[in-house]
């Protein structure tokens, strides 16, 4: 899929380069919204203006599209969720001195895994457990598992070591290290996991058509097995928007919940 | 196992597909994403467009965009270059600017200096300086590529993603599950092999003095 | 304690009547060996450090100083051996409330980047348990402490802040919760040299007002006779090749490997230890502006003096002409001189050196409170002070440092005072 990028070298590059493309500019979270509007303001308008079909009516009815929001969106939540309450603690898990020798292995599998192709994933889960929502949700964790895992652990090894020694130094527990100094100094780039492994989702959510999962993947199938142009092209753009969207909340959330100070 | 041993040809010729799909794929977008970072590198603003660009073009789910794509040109193997060459030039540029733009600006004042002309500057020094990030964000796209080479077979057909799903649409029939489990393996052995491939590249054409 | 007499020698005789706040330490026979067949990184030390003095462990790089230090306060945990601190046997208890009573000071401070000034500091407080109030009223009192106006940093974040200031910033923290040992890494490593030479004098004021046991690791032999009452020479496997005051690790060194240590200059590196105030002063000709110069020149011409020197009714020196002068002049100078060789009483004689080395004279004005006149000194009476120090006389005995293994320590049953009593040939 689309961020299918081996995440370790993409979290590399983003530090080399310093580069981030919301880099303090408050203006651009502010403006992309609207942009965002204002394309999801001109499909309603074409979709209103034109002469649509019986099929496509039914297909395109507000209520109906809503529902495979929701269904999308719930994929993707439920999904994320799980992800983070397996692959945060991973991460810290595998950061800590007892468990450091596995961190390469485990490192070594994950990215190996993703290199394996997101509807490959999608289908086999579905031969395995069968159709439906619950193997779309276990296809999207396994996939999205690695972004958060790497930068957890890459956020986590980045914090600078004096400072954890300073902190042990001044008598604070091991726990209250990790809790008060590690995690916090984590934070940017953990999140930065999440917004990668949420857009991932959304994204790959899409394919859940294939096997009955619901989302607005739906739309783009049905488009072209009954060659409904409209119905194709309002699917696409409702799914590229839906993942900005998603990708625009996490850069919020990242500007708001950056520690100050860094 | 059956399965393979009686496919072989098939599938390596599914997995030859796939390869060199994305391989070529891979390659235009090199040149695509090398010549866009050359326009935009010198410039704050542009530089800012271009890493822009990147980042939406990279939340834009691939499905979405194959979807899209469809209505203009129709099935086959134009709508997957379009799509494949899309995704991978996203990186490359990215690191192209990134590698262009931290040459440090002495190098290349003294490069002018020594009488050099701004066309050579750029391919003498300013490029070979460059490509190894260039080169890692090659390696990036083509691993990204890849899943989104086999989601392009929903429009072309043939190749590794073929396989998947053709599998799908056996749904519970007999080899409907190998099919889809050899496209899978398949699609990551081919993965590893063009980027040890791309890796070999690097240490063949990363000048001596700039590995660390 | 002996210790406190000698801190007070060595900074300059203040801080008399300052109560001593730290405690002692004894490393007892302590080794850390990490794996089973390399050298141990620290071997059988035994090593005494007295309540309130500040002690340096200086060594070339891998000679086990830092893991010494880091055995204080258990972030290194010893292989063998005990760390007795004010006469509790600290190596069982827990590590993280060992450390809350010490305060630590690393290179370049440490501090937490997404904490402000006030929460950094406020930490060690915090977990003690300390409300409110009682950590801001700490906090801005250790702020002053370290020359940091409290409302113009308290709430800053370490970036905001200068190399500097932030090392200040991560000395408060560590007096924070007033520990009496405090544990210093390098501390001054990583600022400028000049930023780092105010933060050295900072400290000595700062210890000569708190009288704290201190520990600081050091590669800097400078910074080690500057700052030490104390200075421990390691070589690798943190043997002691020295355990000695400043004057005599620089006069006398034990051996080759702390003479090589030391380096050249060592005669010129005892300058910087001494004061002026020690210098015997020597009389001059002194004369009111209102005199003649023909007055100046008799008085000179009797008391054998090649220069007079005119004072104000201050008793502060306006010019210090030579005879010479005298002779051309037709009535004595009443406007203050300026680049008078004028040096204050807690000059160091490096300083007063330099002064008399640009001085006509070949001697400098000593000048006490409000710019008093108070002597002269020249070159004769500093060698000899110098000399005197070298003797390395009226010294107290420093304390007992070795790696011998066979020595024994006696705890007094009354007191619980630890005494070592060396069995070999006691401390080298």
């Amino acid at each position: 899929m689309t961020t299918t990028a081996n995440a370790e070298s993409t979290a590399e590059t983003t530090n080399r380069s310093g580069l981030r493309v919301d880099r303090g500019s408050l203006r651009s979270l502010i403006l992309y919204p609207v942009i965002l509007l204002a394309i999801l303001g001109l499909l309603i308008l074409w979709l209103l203006t034109a002469d649509l079909t019986n099929t496509e009516r039914v297909t395109l009815a507000p209520g109906e599209l809503w529902t495979m929001t929701k269904q999308h969106l719930w994929l993707t939540l439920v999904a994320t969720v799980i992800v983070l309450v397996v692959a945060i603690p991973l991460g810290v898990l595998l950061t800590r001195k007892p468990f450091r020798p596995f961190k390469g292995f485990i490192s070594g599998v994950a990215n190996f895994g993703q290199a394996a192709p997101a509807v490959g994933l999608i289908v086999l889960f579905a031969t395995w457990i069968g159709y439906g929502p619950t193997a779309a949700i276990a296809a999207l964790v396994v996939y999205a598992v690695l972004p958060v895992l790497a930068n957890t652990m890459a956020g986590l090894d980045a914090v600078d070591k004096s400072l954890i020694e300073a902190g042990r130094g001044m008598g604070m527990s091991a726990w209250a290290v990790l809790w008060r100094i590690e995690l916090p100094l984590a934070v940017p780039l953990m999140l930065a996991g999440v917004r990668t492994a949420l857009v991932l989702v959304v994204g790959t959510a899409t394919l859940g058509t294939f096997i009955n999962a619901g989302g607005l993947g739906l739309l783009i199938t049905t488009g072209v097995n009954l060659d409904l142009s409209r119905v194709l092209i309002t699917g696409s753009i409702l799914v590229a928007l839906l993942a900005l969207t998603v990708d625009w909340v996490g850069r919020v959330v990242e500007h708001i919940a950056r520690p100050r100070g860094l | 196992m059956d399965y393979v041993a009686e496919r072989w040809q098939q599938i390596a010729f599914a997995s030859w597909q796939h390869f060199s799909l994305v391989a070529q794929c891979v390659i235009l977008a090199t040149v695509i994403a090398v010549a866009l970072a050359m326009v935009c590198y010198r410039s704050e603003r542009l530089r800012e467009f271009a890493n822009g660009l990147t980042a939406v073009g990279l939340t834009i789910p691939s499905f979405a965009l194959i979807g899209l794509l469809i209505t203009p040109l129709g099935f086959g193997v134009l709508p997957a270059v379009v799509v494949l060459t899309f995704y991978a030039i996203l990186p490359i540029l990215r690191n192209a600017v990134v590698g262009l733009s931290s040459v440090p600006s002495a190098l290349v004042e003294s490069a002018r200096g020594i009488g050099m002309s701004r066309t050579a500057t750029f391919f003498r020094v300013e490029l070979p300086m460059a490509w190894p990030v260039i080169l890692t964000g090659m390696r990036i796209s083509s691993q990204m590529v890849m899943g989104v080479a086999a989601i392009a077979a929903y429009v072309l057909g043939p190749g590794l993603g073929g396989l998947i799903f053709s599998g799908l649409s056996r749904q519970g029939g007999a080899n409907a599950l190998a099919s889809v489990v050899t496209a899978v393996i398949g699609v990551i052995v081919v993965a590893m092999i063009l980027d040890a491939i791309l890796a070999l590249i690097g240490r063949l054409t990363i000048s001596r003095g700039l590995r660390v | 304690m002996s210790s406190q007499a000698s801190a007070e020698g060595q900074q300059n005789g203040q801080g008399a009547g300052q109560e001593v706040t730290g405690v002692p330490i004894l490393l007892d026979g302590v080794t850390k060996q990490y794996g089973s067949k390399s050298a141990p990184a620290v071997d059988h030390l035994t090593l005494e450090i007295p309540a309130g003095s500040t002690v340096m462990f200086v060594g070339p790089s891998g000679c086990g100083k830092t893991t010494t230090m880091k055995m204080i306060n258990r972030l290194i945990e010893p292989t063998e051996g005990s760390i007795v601190i004010d006469g509790e046997d600290v190596t069982t208890m827990n590590g993280d409330e060992l450390r809350r009573r010490m305060g630590y000071v690393i290179q370049a401070g440490g501090l937490f980047p997404h904490m402000t000034v006030a929460a950094n500091i406020g930490m060690v407080p915090k977990m003690l348990g300390w409300d409110k109030q009682r950590i801001a009223s700490r906090v801005d009192e250790l702020l002053e402490l370290v020359s940091l106006d409290p409302g113009q940093y308290r709430d800053r974040y370490p970036k905001q802040l200068s190399g500097g200031q932030q090392q200040r910033v991560g000395v408060a923290r560590a007096l924070a919760a007033d520990p009496p040992v405090l544990l210093m890494d390098e501390p001054f490593g990583a600022v400028d040299p000049i930023t780092r030479q105010r933060l050295q004098e900072e400290m000595i004021s700062i210890q000569q007002e708190l009288k704290k046991t201190i520990v600081i690791v050091t590669h800097d032999i400078d910074e080690a006779v500057k700052l030490g009452d104390w200075v421990v020479v390691f070589d690798e496997g943190a043997h002691i090749q020295q355990y000695d005051s400043p004057e005599r690790i620089l006069s006398d060194p034990a051996n080759d490997f702390v003479a090589d240590f030391v380096g050249r200059g060592a005669g010129l590196k005892t300058l910087g230890l001494a004061r002026v105030h020690e210098v015997p002063r020597m009389e001059a000709v002194v004369v009111t502006p209102e005199q003649t110069p023909a007055e100046a020149l008799r008085q000179a011409e009797e008391s054998g003096h090649g220069h007079v020197l005119v004072l104000d009714k201050q008793q502060r020196p306006i010019a210090w002409p030579s005879v010479e002068q005298l002779r051309r002049a037709e009535k004595l100078p009443h406007i203050h001189e300026e680049n008078l060789p004028v040096v204050g009483t807690g000059a160091t004689l490096e300083d007063a050196l330099d002064t008399m080395l640009v001085s006509r004279a070949g001697a400098a004005l000593v000048v006490g409170a409000r710019g008093r006149f108070e002597g002269v000194v020249d070159l004769d009476t500093v060698m000899e002070t110098l000399r005197d120090r070298r003797a390395g006389e009226n010294q107290p005995k420093a304390p007992v440092g070795t790696n011998d293994e066979d020595i024994t320590l006696e705890r007094s049953p009354e007191t619980g005072e630890i005494t070592i009593v060396p069995s070999g040939g006691g401390a080298r």
